[in-house]
């Protein structure tokens, strides 16, 4: 490429003609900004004489490169020697090899870098002049040896260029698909091939990125190491400016699995149902990318509760669900039981759906300007558009930089409307959350529908940075908010920042749902077909309470839901908030129990009180009591549902048991491998993929499918991580 | 553009004059946009890095000694807004908005042969892209963009050298 070429080349950026909101925007920015400056100079010219400000002034000697300089001053002594040094042995060595194939151009990196500002700092420095001279007699050479072997490049590629046939710009084509870099491509695309193929762009490039992160993260390595893993694949090492990157900032809660308890020292659990699945969808993707997530990333109910279930249905609307119970032999501990507890929320017909007002509260910071953020969640709001009636209203309110409503309460009646204030969306600024959903929860307010459903749909990829930024403060707010009857729902977008902890804050103390949302189709998955369970809430604060019987069962665990732990007197407290279940939500929660005789993990107490156990009556086929807790959407007191878990549940073996229960089941065990796989033995990824292969059943829309293909991912992963501690990847920019 | 007048505006605006200021930044912003889109090659991003300039320029603008240099300190400003930029959004590149065909003349094959090759100084590592986005894109001298990136006039041959390097060694492997 000739200098004239990369002329031509750049001419053809051009800017497009300048938006005059924009422009006013930056104008006015600018102008309190040079207001505000020049009371603070006001204030510094009382306290200093005028000539000392003139040194701050803003002059080309500072600069960056000079304020590096400085902090850096040995490194660079210690380095300029060091580079000496080699310049010496090289051109020592080059003067007698050049004849020959020694390769060049490692030479001319080597002694080339960064020629011109190691002249100068010896200079300044002036330690060592004959190294200076080496040097320069160095440079005097290389050009010579370069030139001719540059033209030669030029004079190939120009033959090249005048010869370039159909078939060349094929070959070149192919490179553009090998290189994962499909830019130039989006010429003979069509817009939907363009799309799919930035988005597989970003994902490569992310895979490259987030590998690496991923990778290191799991292995344990230093952070210093991802720096490493750049300079050391880097071709340029003089020049990589080590930029801000957002991968692996995405925050989770930590938690410890559930540990093994003793029945004769708590015989009582209880939990809130949770119905979330971001857990789920944030796997996948790290999964599909190449990396097993991190372990605070797994929760094994979201994991478990992500597939529908055919649980049995209650009769009535009065009874909004019905417990199944299921007891196993454990498929991964010799001796003890699984013991599943399933509910199926009551579904609405379509034709009594409520009438519904919807916020639509939308992140449009400069973050969520990737494919995989503002882009998919304007297509996955408008999959959500075609399954409301045309009476139900959405508004939008945006938040960026600052908090605006774009669209007041609009009938869905008038879609355009609504999806021409979606497509006009763009993304740019910081995030002021807070005051967003103070506004959304305004919106919702003015136009709340008293015996419909009231939600906001918060959509977000990260961090409130500006407001309220205090996630207890916020969750206060939410809190506050949820007593007028609007519930708020959570949609994760995107990687890298993603702030699980705050979404899950908010949905659960919102009264809400928290989805996580990776491609369209799992948008579908959300918003399409479960949009009824997503939108329509059937009961709120739902509990569990398991008693166990000790004369049955002596140990027990509970497989997830340790974000959910609840105290055992908050059951009977209908002022401690829990999870909702919407129309047709199924939700599922794992025991594992040690039958009395069985092997125990905890040794027994040596002192145990002899005082024996006393049942008033005969329980000794019960394993345990479950008691559900849940109020009516609208109403502030709980109603109970009881039923004893019993020798009748028993099922002989794992094999004998339904297609949900045996799924269910290699979820779970997949959920606690990747947790590290504490409790499960010798339990191994093949043995999922043989119980969750054997339990596919029905599987319409192929979630089940996907999930052994996941597992068979993590399987390889998990494989290579082992046997390659430090995975080098290449730099993503220097392929 | 009036020469003179931009001087006045500049020492007006250097003394707190803000009406000054509103019509020195009215008058450069179209250009400061066009920089920032050459770095980011998207509306969005530039019209951020543009603003972020101006609020700079603002912060700035008492300290700028002599006008004369006023040109370079743009430059310097919107460059080192986008460099700002990308670190702040964990990128070296933006994704470019669907510009418009390069030319009319051109056969498809060979507009995505341009296309490529565009890429590639995009791809180049930051500081020698800068240099060649200075020099070629923006046709400062090498004193200039040296003043603009901070750093020896000499340090700005070089990476352009590198660069053209770079370039070619890409085509080689390539072809």
């Amino acid at each position: 490429m000739d200098d004239q070429n990369i002329k031509n080349l750049l001419a053809n950026v051009k800017a497009p003609p300048v938006d005059d909101n924009a422009r006013k925007r930056a104008v006015n920015l600018a102008l309190s900004e040079f207001e505000a400056a020049g009371k603070a100079q006001n204030q510094t010219n009382k306290t200093f004489f005028q000539g000392f400000i003139s040194l701050a002034r803003l002059t080309n000697t500072i600069t960056q490169d000079n304020r590096r300089k400085d902090p850096m001053k040995k490194k660079h002594i210690y380095g300029g020697l060091a580079t000496a040094m080699v310049v010496v042995l090289v051109a020592g060595v080059s003067f007698q090899q050049f004849s020959g194939e020694f390769a060049p151009d490692k030479v001319l990196d080597l002694g080339l870098i960064e020629q011109t500002g190691m002249v100068a700092v010896l200079d300044e420095e002036t330690i060592a002049p004959a190294f200076i001279e080496a040097i320069k007699q160095q440079n005097e050479a290389e050009p010579n040896l370069a030139r001719p072997r540059a033209g030669e490049k030029l004079k190939g590629l120009e033959q090249k260029q005048k010869n370039e046939s159909g078939l060349d710009h094929m070959a070149a084509l192919d490179y553009a698909f090998a290189d994962g870099r499909a830019e130039p491509k989006k010429l003979l695309a069509t817009p939907e091939m363009q799309k799919e193929q930035t988005i597989s762009t970003k994902q490569n490039s992310r895979m490259l990125q987030e590998g690496i992160v991923g990778n290191t993260l799991m292995a344990g390595a230093p952070s210093g190491a991802v720096a490493n893993l750049y300079s050391v694949t880097s071709d340029y090492d003089d020049s990589i400016q080590q930029g801000y990157k957002d991968i692996g900032r995405d925050k989770f809660e930590d938690f410890k699995e559930n540990p093994i308890k003793l029945v004769s020292e708590e015989s009582v659990s209880t939990f809130s149902i949770d119905v979330d699945t971001s857990s789920y969808s944030f796997m996948r993707r790290q999964i599909n990318n190449g990396v097993l997530p991190q372990k605070d990333a797994v929760r094994i109910e979201e994991m478990i509760n992500y597939f529908d279930y055919d649980y049995a249905l209650p009769e009535t609307k009065e009874e909004p669900f019905k417990p199944s119970v299921t007891v196993v032999p454990s498929p991964w501990a010799e001796g003890r039981k699984l013991v599943h507890i399933g509910i199926k929320g009551y579904d609405i017909a379509p034709t009594e759906k409520p009438h519904t007002n919807l916020v639509f509260l939308l992140d449009v910071s400069g973050s969520m300007n990737a494919p995989d953020k503002l882009p998919l969640l304007k297509n996955s709001f408008k999959l959500l558009l075609d399954t409301l009636e045309p009476d139900d209203t959405v508004g939008i309110v945006v938040y960026a930089g600052a908090a605006g409503t774009v669209l007041e309460p609009t009938k869905v009646s008038e879609k355009s409307k609504i999806l021409n204030a979606l497509e006009n969306l763009s993304a740019g600024g910081s995030t002021a959350g807070a005051e967003g959903i103070r506004q959304a929860y305004q919106l919702a307010e003015n136009n709340l529908t008293k015996d419909g459903v009231n939600r906001i749909i918060l959509a977000t990829d990260g961090d409130f940075n500006v407001g309220i930024t205090n996630r207890d403060e916020l969750k206060d707010f939410v809190e506050r908010k949820r007593e007028t009857g609007i519930f708020l729902s959570v949609l994760g977008f995107g990687q890298g920042n993603l702030n699980d902890h705050m979404m899950q804050t908010l949905a659960q103390n919102g009264n809400g749902v928290a989805a996580y949302i990776d491609t369209l189709s799992e948008a579908r998955k959300v918003l399409v077909e479960e949009a009824s369970s997503t939108l329509f809430p059937i009961a709120k604060d739902v509990k569990i309470q398991v008693e166990f019987n000790p004369d049955s069962v002596a140990e027990y665990r509970l497989i997830g839901y340790e974000t959910r732990a609840l105290n055992r007197e908050d059951f009977n407290n209908d002022a401690v908030d829990a999870g909702d279940i919407g129309a047709g939500h199924t939700v599922t929660a794992i025991y594992e129990i040690t039958p009395k005789g069985g092997p125990l993990t905890i040794d027994e107490n040596r002192y145990e009180k002899t005082e024996e156990h006393k049942a008033k009556t005969d329980f000794s086929d019960e394993y345990a009591f479950l008691k559900i807790r849940y109020k009516n959407p609208n109403e502030d007191t709980s109603k109970l549902i009881t039923t004893p878990i019993t020798k009748a549940n028993d099922v002989d073996s794992i094999d004998k048991a339904d297609d949900d229960t045996r799924f269910a089941t290699s979820v779970a065990a997949f959920g606690q491998l990747l947790k590290g796989g504490k409790y499960t033995a010798s339990y191994s990824y093949g043995d999922v993929i043989d119980l969750a292969q054997s339990a596919r059943g029905d599987d319409p829309f192929g979630y089940r499918t996907e999930f052994v293909n996941l597992v068979r991912l993590a399987k390889s992963s998990g494989t290579m991580e082992k046997s390659a501690p430090v995975l080098h990847k290449e730099h993503p920019m220097h392929r | 553009m009036n020469k003179p007048e931009d001087d006045t505006l500049i020492s007006s605006a250097r003394n707190g004059d803000s009406r000054a200021f509103e019509m020195l930044i009215n008058r450069h912003y179209e250009r400061m946009f066009a920089i920032a889109f050459k770095w980011t090659r998207n509306r969005a991003d530039a019209e951020d890095v543009t603003q972020t300039a101006c609020i700079n320029m603002a912060k700035g603008i008492r300290r700028l000694h002599n006008e004369k240099t006023f040109t370079t300190w743009l430059y310097r400003i919107v460059v080192n807004a986008a460099k700002d930029f990308f670190r702040q959004n964990n990128r070296t590149q933006t994704l470019p908005d669907n510009y418009e065909p390069f030319s009319e003349a051109l056969n498809p094959e060979e507009e995505l042969y341009m296309r490529e090759r565009l890429e590639e100084i995009y791809a180049l590592p930051e500081k020698e892209r800068d240099a060649l986005l200075l020099v070629f894109g923006e046709g400062l001298n090498h004193r200039e963009t040296a003043q603009v990136l901070g750093c020896a006039e000499t340090t700005i041959s070089w990476r352009i050298h590198k660069a053209r390097n770079h370039l070619n060694s890409q085509r080689e492997k390539k072809g």
